[in-house]
């Protein structure tokens, strides 16, 4: 063997070495080698099963390229004829029973690990005397996501929430709408919005704080621009946001018609209504005419989904005042 | 056993240069032709895979946006799946397998022209889709109803009728691979004489033929719905009375799509399992288990499809169903790993381009089958699904997999298809630019996924550690891209490259056994085949007979 192959293996074992040893720094601050750091039960334990699954995965990978890297440097040509038999060994049934074997019994360790923890991730912890679950519905639509709460009180695209409290989601897309895919990494696991389904998860945020996410199921054209947030709030706090929410929801006073307009709106008209994917509609007589734009909202145009087919007055109110003040106006 | 073969009579139309391509039906033009068709989607396919890395170099590029940016995305999958690896290996197996099994041809040579051909139209149809009103399709390879039922113009329904075509074209040669693998073997071949290559073709062939109509089935169903949306309601749950699901397209889809990946992947099984012993010089480790490992890949893929679909919401009994099935597959798939490695053990190892591809191969496949074991235990992967987890888990299975071993594949039998050896200079240059590059393109991805960014996406937030890793995976690709283009240039320089005679590699199959480009009927004679490894046993015969 000229000498020369020496270090291109010393390349490729290099190669397989740095992610290992990036991996063991980075895993102490957690550069992306786990899943975020979770704020919530199921997402917890979804990180142990994804670590436990880990340690397996890591000693397999380390056994099979370690072997790998051994046996090319061991076993090589070096001065021998090429054509050289290797020891004609026609296989070892033990041996291959062993790897088999191995394999099995580790897959039963990780699927039973998962399934301990499988009741912490999905089941929905029960409602206490103390501390009555909140059901919050989500409803996904391009591109936007809507946050119907049991008292009336609509958010969109930012979810409030009460710290230590189950949150209940009940999420859904509407039948005219296409498949979105809820997901908050530090909440817990993904769940499709999808058009005629009710699907279910839930949440119990550990602390206060933002938690960002965003639609995980290509959507269409701004799938990239359908984010989400879920705000956790002290329960005390959350409690005086809900009850003063639900007063200016039906005062006419909430900024509900401004989230309704950049969550719906704004993506293809433009923040300002100046036009971009869908056409300029500041300053234009139709944005003050509430009849007709409602009549738009719930009937779609040519190319503009039905976006507000399923809204309620509130919501249909709501934006309708903040067209005719913010948009109707401008020239 | 010398046979007189007659030479049929050719009418003069067809002798000229290009003509005579036409009109071939001889089995190694016709993988010629796969194989050089399939380059040319290559090339459009990996272009488009590095306008999506642009784009993605930094958060608010605008070199390709919205639309764009979804049908970059949707082409650049389906180029790669169903206009590159599928028929690359069809066109691979076509050459190779009549020649492994000791036949002239294949066992219908027209039906194996029109298999061709309709791949062509089917390419020409997915090429033309570029200019279709409203675009290119823009739903992603998967084309989920109902967007893709609402897509606007026709770039979703020439997409549909580019894959029927295609559908078609790889179920005739699906039949034909297995009649021909069924009836053409050279005597003495026992099925546990069959080269492994061309056991893993017939798997291939199997699950094309089991699965492609389940596909062409949903295609249809969401044509008629996209056309005649007032009488079909297959998918789009409107009406309360004859609503449809958008979950069946996916079951649909995926008893297909998972199985796609096994025929992506198994044809490059065996590519690994000739070359590891031929440049290790030892018997492939375990032949039956090879073999049978094979089978049961082929099988098991069929019972796994809804392990793409755990955040859909399916009753959780299903979950753990395919939760465990999709981790027996990895039983298989792990007997391998472990009788490639053992086939190294004690051998006599030459660091050829093709082994080089091949032990690359090796290496990060390992990686994409681990990765896999994350993504089939279903709470895990409700964190990690339609992530770039995924799309590094699958590129590390079908870039990392299926196509370095490809590309050993080709280093291996391009004496055999033209007659020259590539460069091995220009092997190795390009094997390290692509080893290295597939590694920081994609491996950064996993940790991407794992930080919430999801896949399918034109722009993305503002975060360090985001942008850190999309900038490292777009260098990666471009890193790539050049042992690409150095894999090309070997290509072109082989046409003045080194003779290869007829065994350059001293293998031990039968293709070995005729000249370096084989004449059109193959073999004058073919030995009777006493092992896996007939040219191993016909020169230990020779050696023999010189010193007795």
């Amino acid at each position: 063997m000229p000498p020369t192959v020496r270090p291109k293996l010393l390349v490729i074992a290099g190669v397989l070495v740095t992610p290992l040893v990036t991996a063991a720094t980075a895993l102490a601050g957690n550069g992306g080698f786990a899943p975020v750091a979770p704020e919530s039960p199921n997402a917890h334990a979804i990180k142990q099963s994804y670590l436990f699954i880990s340690l397996f995965a890591f000693a397999i990978f380390l056994l099979v390229e370690g072997l790998l890297i051994a046996f090319v440097i061991r076993y090589r040509r070096k001065k021998r004829p090429r054509e050289a038999d290797g020891a004609q060994i026609h296989g070892a049934s033990k041996l291959e029973l062993a790897w088999t074997a191995g394999p099995v019994l580790i897959l039963a360790v990780i699927a039973t690990f998962v399934f301990v923890k499988l009741p912490t991730i999905q089941d929905v912890p029960a409602s206490a005397a103390t501390s009555q679950n909140l059901v919050v519905d989500v409803i996904g639509t391009q591109f936007t996501w809507q946050f119907r709460y049991p008292n009336g009180v609509v958010t969109i695209d930012r979810m409030r929430a009460p710290e230590g409290r189950t949150v209940e989601l009940h999420i859904t897309s509407p039948d005219w709408d296409v498949i979105h895919s809820w997901w908050i990494p530090a909440l817990g696991g993904k769940m499709d919005a999808i058009p005629g389904k009710l699907n279910k998860t839930w949440f119990k945020a550990t602390r206060v704080g933002v938690f960002q996410g965003q639609c995980a199921e290509l959507c269409g054209l701004y799938h990239a621009k359908m984010l989400a947030a879920v705000e956790v709030m002290p329960a005390a706090e959350f409690d005086s946001w809900y009850e003063e929410r639900r007063a200016q929801q039906e005062a006419g006073t909430s900024p509900l018609g401004e989230e309704l307009w950049d969550g719906t709106c704004a993506k293809c008209h433009g923040l300002e209504g100046e036009g971009g994917y869908g056409p300029r509609i500041a300053g234009t007589t139709l944005i003050k005419n509430t009849q007709s734009i409602e009549a738009l909202l719930r009937k779609g145009g040519i190319l503009m989904p039905p976006v507000g087919r399923d809204w309620t007055t509130d919501e249909m109110n709501a934006l309708t005042d903040y067209l005719k003040e913010h948009v109707g106006n401008q020239g | 056993m010398a046979t007189r073969v007659e030479q049929p009579h050719v009418p003069a139309w067809q002798r000229g240069k290009v003509a005579s391509w036409l009109v071939t039906v001889d089995h190694k033009r016709i993988g010629i032709l796969y194989i050089g068709t399939a380059g040319l989607f290559f090339a459009i396919s990996g272009f488009l895979a590095l306008l999506i890395r642009t784009q993605l170099t930094n958060p608010d590029n605008t070199i390709i946006t919205g639309n764009s940016y979804n049908e970059v995305v949707t082409m650049h999958g389906t180029g790669m799946v169903f206009f590159v690896m599928v028929p690359v290996l069809a066109g691979l197996g076509n050459f190779m397998v009549p020649l492994q099994i000791g036949a002239a041809d294949m066992a219908f040579p027209r039906l194996n022209a029109l298999s061709y051909w309709f791949y062509a139209c089917a390419g020409l149809v997915f090429c033309t889709s570029f200019l279709a009103s409203g675009g290119a399709s823009n739903t992603g390879w998967t084309a989920y109803p109902p967007l893709s039922l609402e897509a606007v113009g026709n770039g979703q329904d020439l997409w549909i009728l580019s894959i029927h075509i295609l559908t078609l074209s790889s179920a005739l040669s699906a039949i034909n691979f297995i009649v021909t693998i069924h009836n053409m073997r050279a005597r003495g071949m026992s099925w546990m004489r069959v080269p492994l290559f061309v056991w893993s073709v017939e798997v291939y062939a199997w699950l094309l033929l089991l699965v492609l109509p389940v596909l062409s089935a949903g295609l249809t169903m969401l044509l008629l719905e996209r056309q005649f949306p007032e009488t079909f309601h297959f998918f789009r749950p409107e009406g309360t009375d004859q609503g449809g699901s958008p979950v069946l397209f996916q079951h649909v889809f995926w008893f297909f799509g998972h199985p796609e990946v096994y025929i992506m992947i198994l044809p490059v099984f065996g590519i690994i399992s000739e070359v590891l012993p031929v440049f290790a010089r030892k018997p492939i480790f375990g032949y039956k288990a090879v073999a049978f490992s094979t089978v049961a890949i082929g099988f098991f893929s069929m019972l796994v499809w809804a392990h793409h679909m755990f955040a859909v919401g399916m009753p959780t009994f299903l979950n753990i169903w395919f939760m465990l099935a999709s981790m027996v597959i990895a039983v298989p798939t792990g007997m391998k790993i472990f009788n490639w490695l053992a086939t190294l053990w004690r051998g006599n190892i030459s660091l050829d381009t093709p082994m080089l591809f091949c032990l690359g191969f090796l290496s990060v496949f390992t990686i994409g089958g681990l990765s896999g074991i994350y993504l089939a235990a279903f709470p895990v992967d409700w964190q990690v699904t339609d992530t770039y987890f995924v799309v590094a888990h699958f590129h590390y299975v079908l870039f990392g997999g299926s196509m370095l071993g490809l590309l050993g594949g080709l280093y291996y039998w391009w004496p055999k298809m033209f007659g020259r050896l590539l460069s091995e200079r220009l092997g190795r240059w390009s094997f390290f630019f692509i080893f290295i590059g597939f590694n920081v393109t994609f491996f950064p991805q996993h940790l991407l996924g794992l930080l919430g960014m999801p896949r399918r996406i034109y722009t993305y937030r503002h975060d360090g550690l985001w942008e850190a890793y999309n900038i490292t995976s777009s260098v990666g690709s471009y890193i790539m891209g050049v042992g690409f283009l150095l894999f090309l240039l070997a290509i072109v320089k082989s046409v003045n490259g080194r003779r290869a005679g007829n065994d350059p590699w001293q293998g031990d199959t039968l293709e070995w056994y005729t000249t370096s480009p084989p004449p059109p009927h193959n073999f004058d004679d073919v030995p009777y085949v006493t092992s896996a490894r007939p040219l191993y046993d016909l020169r230990r015969r020779l050696r023999e007979a010189e010193s007795s």
